[in-house]
């Protein structure tokens, strides 16, 4: 549930049917999935949970997933002509069906992308009606991310002086922050940051982050088109 | 800023203020800080537009959609209304066909506006459109009422999710409804308190709505549901511009909505294993749908 949220998220999204969730919700998740990629995808099974796995073809949810993957908005009627999208555009992709899981909320997807680097990166995510989604995962590490704002997604050792390096960074680049969550597992061993922005952090920033000494994993994911 | 933690604060900040729900709507969304007033009033003009054009491409469309289960029926509604049998107000038709229209659009993989899903995206189009037509009301007075609808569905939408899956259809075409009935009194110049009201005695009466889609798809029963809906949302504006108040307030009523949301079965939210999805001929429609779709992707 959201609390005071935009009366745009209600009247909207103006999207290609049928369904918000299915649909809609399906093109969104992919965008953020392909946002935390940051680079080019070749290759994604997309395993669907619960409801997804058992409707997803007359909702167009698999074209929904390849259409966010290739960067097509919720309101393109190239949605339609997904399958063909990606023929053309070289991105091999597989849809798995994994019935049931109690685990997971009705609308579920696991992304398994191969990207351009060569790197692998998994991402579970759900959609959760009207079009609204989250990402509850990254790899190994359990997040939440909704795609509302640039986000600067981060892992590292919990030690003094992490924050301010951080926002210093940030800080020098006149980029407002909007919220900051921090969380740890125990004292002293792994934590993790996420840092909403008013706009996205350059990448040559980024990479500074990247090395600062104990940072395990940085994402800097864009925010998707509301 | 005003958040309207509930909807006895909305009507009390009206009350006291002076103002419409759909005026105390826009102050609210310049509130967040996402967009100034004239952002967000062309982006209510966008949103009237689209839902326009999404019905004048499909009322007289005969196209079908991709499981064959839906299309031509807006085009049945609109010749209906000048047979001697039509019975109900050419209002009250092209609410019915509007919505029909806005359904099949969506079930054509064509372009709607979600509203607040796209399940239910034809109550509120269908009531404001088929108003504008046949009052010869310009769009620019609705977009107040559609703000008005707006804020009725983010209140709602802080104690319950808004989709199929986590809470029945009353909480998609459920919600629409309310949303449609409080417009339609704005629209009609009724008082904050009436616009409330009707949202209230809509919710009351979709209150346990299950969602039992045939084979999962929005077509069965939510086309022709849709369609109903907006009748059922004049009924509620109606009763309530009459001067006839909700026993029970709407805070409470979205509250217990909200339960019965969390106690209704998984196999009524959505998943085709429940209610209408599991009839004989559901069932039988599923397992011909499914063997078309294997032989289609082999």
């Amino acid at each position: 549930m959201s609390s005071h949220g935009s009366l745009f998220d209600i009247m909207g999204p103006i999207m290609i049917g049928p369904s918000s969730s299915h649909t809609a919700g399906a093109v969104r998740l992919a965008q953020l999935a392909k946002n935390v990629a940051n680079h080019p995808i070749c290759q994604v099974d997309f395993t669907l949970y619960n409801s997804f796995a058992k409707t997803y073809q007359g909702h167009g949810t698999d074209r929904g997933l390849i259409a966010g993957i290739l960067g097509v908005g919720v309101e393109d009627e190239a949605i339609r002509d997904a399958f063909d999208l990606a023929t053309r555009q070289g991105l091999q992709y597989r849809f798995l069906v994994h019935e049931e899981s109690n685990h997971y909320p009705p609308n579920t997807v696991r992304f398994d992308m191969t990207l351009q680097t060569g790197e692998h990166l998994m991402v579970i995510g759900h959609s959760i009606g009207g079009g609204k989604v989250y990402i509850s995962r990254i790899n190994e590490y359990n997040v939440s991310l909704r795609g509302e704002y640039p986000t600067l997604v981060m892992f590292y050792k919990d030690q003094p002086g992490m924050i301010w390096q951080v926002t210093k960074i940030i800080a020098e680049q006149h980029i407002n922050i909007a919220s900051l969550n921090c969380s740890r597992k125990d004292k002293g061993t792994e934590a993790f940051m996420a840092i909403c922005l008013d706009s996205l952090l350059p990448e040559a920033q980024v990479e500074e982050i990247r090395q600062i000494p104990g940072v395990f994993s940085v994402c800097n994911v864009d925010k998707i088109p509301s | 800023m005003k958040k309207f933690e509930n909807f006895n604060d909305l009507l009390h900040y009206c009350q006291q203020e002076s103002c419409t729900i759909g005026e105390a709507a826009l102050r609210y969304e310049v509130g967040l800080g996402n967009r100034d007033e004239a952002a967000i009033l062309s982006g209510v003009r966008a949103i009237l537009a689209q839902m326009r054009a999404t019905i004048e491409s499909g009322l007289y469309s005969e196209e079908k959609s991709m499981s064959g289960l839906s299309g031509g029926f807006s085009k049945k509604v609109m010749d209906f209304m000048d047979s001697p049998k039509a019975f109900m107000s050419p209002l009250e038709h092209r609410m019915i066909a509007y919505a029909l229209a806005t359904l099949e659009e969506n079930s054509r993989m064509k372009k709607i506006v979600a509203c607040p899903t796209a399940g239910g995206s034809g109550v509120v189009p269908s009531v404001l459109i088929a108003l504008a037509d046949e009052r010869q009301i310009p769009l620019a007075q609705l977009e107040k009422p559609l703000l008005a609808a707006s804020l009725v569905g983010e209140i709602v939408s802080r104690r319950m999710f808004l989709s199929g899956s986590a809470a029945g259809c009353q909480a998609e075409v459920g919600v629409a409804t309310g949303m449609a009935s409080a417009a339609l009194v704005e629209a009609l110049e009724g008082t904050p308190a009436q616009a409330l009201t009707a949202t209230a005695i809509a919710l009351k009466n979709m209150m346990g709505l299950v969602c039992d889609p045939v084979a999962g798809l929005v077509e069965v029963p939510c086309v022709k549901r849709n369609a109903v809906a907006g009748i059922h949302a004049s009924a509620s504006a109606t009763i309530a511009l009459a001067g006839i108040e909700s026993f029970i307030p709407l805070d409470e009523i979205v509250d217990a909505m909200a339960l019965v949301g969390q106690m209704m079965s998984p196999k009524l939210k959505e998943s085709a294993e429940g209610g209408l999805a599991q009839t004989p001929t559901a069932i039988a429609f599923t397992k011909a749908l499914h063997s078309r779709q294997s032989e289609a992707s082999e």
